[in-house]
């Protein structure tokens, strides 16, 4: 088997954009297991949800720019409204109780959003026009900058508010020690909403992004769900450092992977990965090996 | 504030047959360290979680200032800033030490004693609007200057994690005096530390009396408790079977009976 230097640096290309989106998802995760412990397996329907309403919205007429913002806080507000009306009425459940109802959230918004818009693709213009960007001879669309900006805009917020901010330096706190920091009137079920409106909202902002790359349907929330599970676990599910190498890892190594056996692959190398982590390094990249209680 | 007074009213806590506090009243008041004395099982730190809303009693209730405290959450305790320490302390680990002051200092105004709106706190500090930002700085430099005072300025920029276990009480004590306790719960603040720690503990116990802060204080080490309390309630078997000043305490023939035995004699 003969592969081209080329073709294999136009493979990295292409999963530095996808790994761009699923550490987004990833960063979803991880907020959300965090600040409550529970992994949200409704996070690639935030995603879903922010791609669809920009699609209308840009459909219905609104610049894409317009749309797009909107779109961010809809599934913030899905997000928030996923724990007021899920989450917080069962939040003496069982861990395995509320990952079981996180899923069938998933399943509620998917149905939800089948129902609204069909199982047609919907497309966004790219938010600039311009010529393809040609980095060492591979190609990548115009888009993918505003992916890229994208990723780099989250995480630098996401790093300034819990390394700067009194308030993120008090969430870290009461990931430490929930109990202690009870004690001191830190408000642990304000923060657990407030992950959600944030995983949602970055989740929906990667939807938004990549949607003028690969379109948008009903049920892309659930392979970018998985996708973003797979790179958070990759990472550690405790480090938001980790949500970034995880989704650019995952990202690249399935995109390479496709193109040097066959696009089948992609996702079978995603799981494959997932096995290899939770087997040799559980705790993921760049995660800490055990969490206090 | 001066006048305000912990009053722990006939409580009792039962554990199935086992009854771990008996009948137990007494009263604690600011700017006074009242000790609490008893042998292992005495029911001492069941008393504290009775009083810092981790335990419901089975009867009996406790107020602060007149206003009942059984029923209200850890957290509405907390607000009434009716402060504990633990006898393992507890970190804030991934924080710094100058961190772990901050989020104490900046807790009462956050989520305690204030109309807790964190949204909005949250809001403001993610758009990193200035005058959030002045705020937050401020609350590192107060940090700075509680260590300072504490004595322990030479550890604000380590981890907790990389914390001596003596470091970590010298740090838990800072973090409880830095909500401004009106009461502030003690569980053997001393066990586990070296005499030269165990002095810094001391005097930042007495510096507490002087600000007017109530101290309830358990202690193992009879001699350094007696040193410090103004008075001494002394619990055996869950039951009070003295209180008095320290004094009258360490020459009671019932407790010396009880507990201290040869060890002051």
């Amino acid at each position: 088997m003969h592969i081209e230097m080329a073709s294999l640096w136009q493979y990295v290309l292409a999963g530095v954009v996808s790994g761009a989106i699923y550490a987004l998802i990833a960063a979803g995760f991880v907020l959300i297991y965090q600040v409550t412990g529970i992994i949200n397996f409704a996070q690639g329907e935030f995603a879903m949800i922010g791609a669809m309403t920009a699609a209308s919205l840009n459909a219905a007429g609104l610049p894409v720019i317009a749309s797009a913002a909107i779109a961010v806080v809809v599934a913030a507000a899905v997000g928030g409204l996923c724990h007021v009306l899920a989450i917080r009425p069962a939040r003496k459940a069982s861990g395995v109780t509320l990952i079981f109802i996180t899923l069938g959230l998933s399943v509620a918004i998917r149905g939800a959003a089948l129902f609204v818009w069909g199982t047609n693709p919907y497309s966004l213009p790219a938010f600039s026009s311009g010529n393809a960007i040609t980095i060492f001879g591979g190609v990548l669309p115009p888009q993918a900058a505003w992916v890229l900006l994208a990723d780099a805009i989250v995480f630098a917020a996401l790093y300034v508010f819990f390394r700067y901010t009194y308030v993120g330096t008090a969430v870290r706190a009461a990931v430490a020690s929930p109990a202690i920091a009870s004690t001191f009137g830190i408000p642990l079920r304000t923060f657990a909403f407030w992950s959600f409106v944030a995983a949602a909202a970055i989740g929906g902002l990667g939807g938004v992004v990549v949607t003028p790359i690969t379109s948008a349907t009903y049920d892309m929330g659930l392979t970018l769900g998985l996708a973003g599970f797979v790179a958070a676990v990759l990472g550690g599910l405790d480090s938001l450092p980790g949500a970034l190498v995880g989704g650019f890892v995952l990202g690249i190594v399935e995109k390479v992977s496709g193109g040097v056996l066959s696009t089948g692959w992609e996702q079978g190398v995603g799981f494959l990965i997932l096995v290899l982590v939770l087997v040799l390094r559980p705790q993921g990249l760049l995660g800490k090996a055990s969490r206090r209680a | 504030m001066s006048a305000t007074t912990l009053d722990v009213c006939n409580v009792t806590v039962r554990f199935g047959g086992v009854v771990a506090v008996d009948n137990v009243s007494f009263t604690a008041r600011a700017g006074e360290v009242l000790g609490v004395m008893g042998p292992n099982g005495a029911g001492k730190t069941t008393l504290f979680n009775v009083i810092s809303g981790v335990q419901a009693p089975t009867s009996g209730f406790v107020t602060l200032g007149g206003e009942r405290l059984t029923g209200r959450s850890v957290a509405a305790v907390a607000a009434r800033r009716v402060t504990r320490t633990f006898q393992t302390p507890v970190m804030f680990w991934g924080l710094d030490v100058r961190e772990s002051l901050a989020v104490a200092l900046g807790a009462r105004e956050f989520g305690g004693t204030y109309p807790p709106r964190p949204d909005r706190a949250l809001i403001a500090a993610g758009l990193g609007i200035p005058a959030r930002v002045r705020a937050d700085n401020l609350l590192r430099e107060r940090a700075s200057a509680l260590l300072e005072r504490m004595g322990l300025a030479h550890l604000a920029d380590r981890a907790t994690e990389s914390l001596s276990f003596g470091e970590e009480r010298l740090l838990e004590m800072a973090r409880a005096l830095a909500v401004e306790p009106v009461m502030l719960l003690l569980d053997e603040p001393l066990s586990g530390l070296n005499p030269d720690e165990a002095d810094e503990v001391l005097t930042s116990i007495r510096a507490a009396r002087t600000a007017g802060i109530g101290v309830l204080l358990v202690e193992h080490a009879v001699g350094e408790l007696l040193s410090v309390a103004d008075r001494v309630v002394v619990l055996d078997y869950g039951k009070t079977i003295a209180e008095g000043r320290g004094a009258e305490i360490a020459v009671n023939p019932v407790v010396i009976d009880a507990y201290i035995g040869d060890e002051l004699s």
